[in-house]
């Protein structure tokens, strides 16, 4: 459709049908999308709508003669801004409950007649200027007679650029506003500190009353979570290779942990659930794993890389850590 | 075309951001309205740069491009941040000085 467009643009430095067609089309997806992003119900489909909406305002940029401010739109917005977008949506997750059903009435109408009365005055103002009859690029309108505004159009500063609307861009860029560069150079480091200083995080994440979130799991609730796992792997008759049946051992049995597993406690476990220990091979807990002491070392060798992420919806004893076998838990349910 | 019919869907298209920026409650949508009221400011200076025939439209274009990258890196991260500690994204949830 870009593609589409910019060959249109091309020709519309002459032609003003061409350009026309080109406005009409990108103009009405451009506010029909933007509409959709405020009313739609879902975050995706909203987030959607508004690539869609970036990508029409790239095309009329190209209506615009300006090219490179196109390009820029789709690679930094509708590319980089967006994937940001819909990383967080992912990450937040996405099921969440929507927020628009719980608005009130009055608040939604009083909002919607406020923009209203603003898109009607805007559009008041416009209408009784001479913008919207008289200022045509490029159809011989640049007779200024002091009384009406004018266009000039991009045709003549264009002409004398050998590279187009980069080199006419660059040229203003880096003359006239070179401090502005630098200094937005500074921002996008300072923009980038920012992110890094907020995105790491020490501690467990708190709720409202300040206690962590996800509390640390106590060892008779890990043990009901390995007895449920593997009641629920005998019930379907999954009996996978290489698993004992769990037996609770006495504890001096799994005094010693073997040698090569890390030997967590409570907090890696939670380290673990929060996803920041993701690359750990080790199972968490094998110091008080009941299956680790009726096991030889070899087998603990095999499987010990499997334990994160990798393993698959069948039960393969209680290697896994707190988070996995909950989340088997619910799918099994 | 007359250069105010960009300036007029720009117009339109901002009302519509404001809008959503008053309606919405998920601050991911709030914060994808004010991304649409940015480009329709957007529009409006690169319309203004092509009616006056000059490159400081477009350059402010440039700028506010950099700037909305820089604000959407941040906000996000705060985003993220009030998120894990309030566990919701409805921006009425957070009460704290009301009184």
């Amino acid at each position: 459709m870009l593609l589409l467009a910019q060959s249109a643009a091309e020709s519309a430095g002459t032609s003003a049908t061409a350009e026309t067609v080109l406005f009409w089309i990108f103009a009405v997806v451009a506010v029909g999308a933007g509409i959709a992003v405020v009313t739609m119900r879902n975050i995706v489909h909203a987030a959607m709508m508004l690539v869609v909406n970036l990508l029409s305002i790239a095309g009329l940029y190209l209506g615009l003669q300006s090219g490179f401010l196109s390009i820029v739109q789709v690679i930094v917005y509708a590319g980089a801004i967006m994937v940001l977008f819909l990383f967080v949506i992912m990450l937040l997750g996405v099921d969440r409950d929507d927020l628009l059903t719980e608005t009130s009435v009055l608040r939604t109408s009083g909002a919607v007649l406020l923009g209203a009365v603003l898109a009607a005055g805007l559009l008041f103002v416009l209408g009784t200027s001479s913008l919207t009859t008289a200022s045509a690029c490029g159809d011989a309108a640049t007779a200024n007679d002091g009384t009406q505004l004018t266009c000039v159009g991009l045709d003549g500063a264009l002409a004398d650029e050998p590279q187009g609307s980069v080199g006419f861009l660059a040229d203003s860029l880096f003359r006239d506003y070179g401090f502005p560069f630098e200094a937005s150079a500074l921002l996008l480091v300072v923009a980038t500190l920012g992110a890094l200083v907020l995105g790491r995080r020490k501690d467990p994440a708190l709720d409202e009353q300040g206690t962590p979130s996800a509390p640390v799991p106590s060892d008779d609730d890990l043990d009901a979570l390995v007895a449920s796992q593997v009641e629920l792997a005998q019930q379907r008759g999954l009996q996978p290779e290489g698993t004992v049946p769990v037996t609770r051992l006495p504890e001096d049995a799994a005094d010693e942990p073997p040698p090569g597993i890390i030997t967590g406690d409570a907090t890696h476990v939670l380290d673990d659930a929060e996803g920041r220990e993701v690359g750990d091979p080790a199972p968490p807990r094998a110091g008080k794993d009941p299956a680790a002491a009726g096991r030889t070392l070899a087998d603990e060798a095999d499987e010990a890389p499997l334990a994160d992420g990798t393993s698959d919806g069948t039960v393969n004893g209680p290697e896994n850590g707190p988070d996995d076998a909950s989340g088997q838990d619910e799918e099994d349910r | 075309m007359p250069i105010g019919y960009y300036f007029a869907i720009s117009a339109i298209m901002f009302c519509t951001g404001l809008v959503g920026v008053l309606v919405r409650r998920n601050v991911l949508v709030l914060f994808m309205c004010v991304e649409l009221m940015l480009n329709a400011v957007n529009l409006t200076l690169a319309a203004a740069a092509r009616m006056w025939g000059g490159a400081d439209g477009q350059v402010f274009v440039f700028f506010v491009i950099v700037v909305a990258a820089a604000e959407v890196v941040v906000g996000l991260a705060l985003i993220v941040n009030v998120f894990f500690r309030r566990g919701t994204l409805d921006l009425d949830a957070p009460q704290l000085l009301k009184w």
